[in-house]
């Protein structure tokens, strides 16, 4: 059986593991909303946040959630072997919810591994988050903030960003949802790497035509997906990549790093104060560790079979024994209307100089969101 | 002496002229399907035959401002139709009044005479079917060409199907009030108007053959 790549909850985790204990800002039980004892950083106050949420069209769950999903085997899965997916594992369980199907509906209230999981995807910033849930289910609001969905919680009514995971109203106003690691890759890789995994069936209970996203395309790009324009206003822009190259990143409670996808898929690993970055050759994802400020860089050494020489042993890229974050795929602008202050590799000398054994030597100009065709 | 007829009675009268029917037809079920299209009930994109169905009650179920769930499904070899009753009912409602001001659009430039307003006041009875026509697609067009939506075109978006329905409405009154359906029905009752094509008449009505 291939090695599972779990992730296990950030750190500080839940409130809800007693089952019993408060959430500190709402008096709810933790078991409702399970959320983090720690926040991630934001790029903006709470206020700005709220201030900036606007209506996307939809009333709140005018976009249908899918909350009885139902599942088939990945024999009798029809999907393109490029066709992108989002994957989630917990406990030894795999799914795989077809991006064909999410773009519809942008959050599936499951249960995987015995644990009640709400994943979560943004066409319109190409994120795919997952999170506890508790009792609780989550649902699509209808509104936008930077151009990326706004959550809300069914128990509480609280609204709360998806890239940032952090509640902007209600009762859990400035929580932080428990984010778990989901990835976003293609089907042929997922099934590769989980053949065992279920698959998200078009019997959603909700009437749809799958096979036409209203958006564009992943394969070949086109429509928004590949065009630079947004379609909601951003409370910060940046020229330094194209709007829509994916990039990875990942946040703590002090800072956010990104890195983007194609140029840790040519380094496949990099480093900026804070952050280890890998490549995953096996799912074409990036796994993100923090490093703590007095360890200096670890030296970790890209090997030839697409695995990692670290403290003289031979590792897959989420084998390291240093904490991992959750790390986010999105659309370059996303992360950056979020998280300008964030950390990012700077140059081509930046690049090269910190990464031991690195081999790559290009820059990072001119990132097209063309990875995924090509898987 | 008879009365002056109503909106809705020179409405009837214009319609049970072949050629206006034929035409109001024609653009009710062209914008009908334009706005189908436009909602995404009608995509294209289909694998097989196959019908799909889920309780009638969820048509109630807001997807939109004024757009609302499906609840049949049917598939043929790439194309999709999601049926949604109410959706159906907004587009042909809609639909209807459109094609109405069009075709008295096309009279007031085919017999002048028929209308109390020159040729080039018809073309205030079609903005309204424009601005319909806006209704349905101009969310997809901001997506087609890439802008961005602003929070007052978000806003316009919402009120944008009721307000062009109403315009629609207002604008029908106001060119059919002003137009003398006996002069395209020459020789017949106002109520039982029957009007021939190829009969020569004072308002040239052969013109709309």
């Amino acid at each position: 059986m291939p090695s599972v790549s779990i992730v296990l909850p950030r750190a500080g985790v839940i409130l809800a593991l007693a089952g019993l204990a408060l959430s500190p800002s709402s008096g709810l039980t933790a078991a409702q909303l399970p959320l983090a004892s720690t926040p991630y950083v934001l790029g903006d106050g709470i206020d700005r946040y709220e201030r900036s949420m606007r209506s996307g069209g939809p009333p709140p769950d005018g976009i249908p959630s899918i909350d009885e999903p139902r599942f088939v085997q990945a024999a009798g899965a029809r999907l393109d072997p490029l066709e992108p997916v989002i994957g989630f594992v917990w406990n030894g369980e795999a799914r795989a919810y077809p991006q064909r199907i999410m773009v519809y509906h942008e959050i599936v209230n499951d249960r995987v591994g015995g644990l009640n999981v709400a994943v979560t995807y943004c066409p319109l910033t190409a994120t795919a988050q997952a999170f506890q849930r508790g009792s609780s289910t989550l649902g699509v609001s209808g509104q936008l903030l930077n151009s990326n969905l706004v959550l809300f919680d069914r128990d509480s009514g609280s609204f709360f960003s998806q890239i940032a995971a952090t509640g902007l109203t209600g009762a859990h106003r400035g929580a932080t949802l428990d984010e778990l690691q989901a990835v976003w890759t293609t089907w042929e890789r997922w099934q590769a790497a989980h053949p065992e995994t279920l698959v998200l069936s078009e019997r959603t209970g909700h009437l749809r035509n799958y096979r036409n996203d209203p958006y564009g395309s992943y394969v070949p790009p086109g429509g928004y997906y590949a065009q630079p324009g947004t379609l909601f206003p951003l409370l910060h822009s940046s020229s330094r990549l194209h709007p829509k190259a994916m990039v990875i990143g990942a946040r703590t409670a002090e800072a956010a790093a990104y890195f983007p996808m194609e140029a840790l898929a040519r380094h496949r690993v990099l480093q900026v104060e804070g952050f280890l970055a890998l490549y995953d050759a096996r799912l074409d994802t990036g796994v993100i560790y923090r490093v703590p400020g007095d360890q200096g860089a670890p030296a970790v050494t890209p090997e030839d079979d697409g695995g990692f020489m670290f403290e003289g042993r031979r590792l897959e890229a989420h084998e390291l024994s240093l904490e991992r974050l959750v790390a986010v795929e999105a659309f370059h602008f996303a992360w950056h209307a979020f998280y300008p202050e964030s950390r990012t590799p700077q140059d081509r000398r930046s690049l090269s100089g910190r990464i031991p054994g690195n081999r790559g030597n290009s820059g990072l100009s001119g990132v097209q969101p063309t990875r995924r065709a090509g898987g | 002496m008879s009365r002056p007829l109503r909106a809705h009675e020179r409405a009837a009268v214009i319609l049970r002229i072949p050629t206006c029917r034929t035409l109001a037809l024609f653009l009710g079920v062209g914008y009908l399907m334009l706005f189908l299209v436009a909602l995404r009930d009608l995509t294209p994109g289909g694998d097989g035959f196959g019908f799909l169905r889920v309780p009638w009650s969820r048509m109630f179920e807001r997807t939109g401002a004024v757009t609302f769930e499906p609840v049949a499904q049917f598939t043929v070899p790439g194309w999709t139709l999601l049926v949604s009753p109410l959706n159906l009912l907004i587009g042909g409602v809609l639909a209807g009044l459109a094609a109405l001001n069009l075709v008295v659009t096309w009279i007031a430039f085919r017999q002048p005479a028929a209308c109390r307003f020159n040729r080039s006041a018809g073309i205030f009875a079609s903005l309204p079917a424009l601005l319909a026509g806006s209704a349905c697609c101009a969310p997809v067009l901001v997506l087609l060409l890439g802008l961005q939506f602003s929070s007052l075109m978000m806003s316009v978006f919402q009120v944008l199907i009721p307000l062009s329905a109403a315009l629609l409405l207002v604008t029908l009154k106001l060119v059919l009030d002003r137009t003398d359906v006996t002069l395209l029905a020459p020789g017949a009752t106002p109520t039982t108007a029957s009007w021939n094509p190829r009969e020569p008449s004072a308002g040239d009505a052969s013109s709309l053959k």
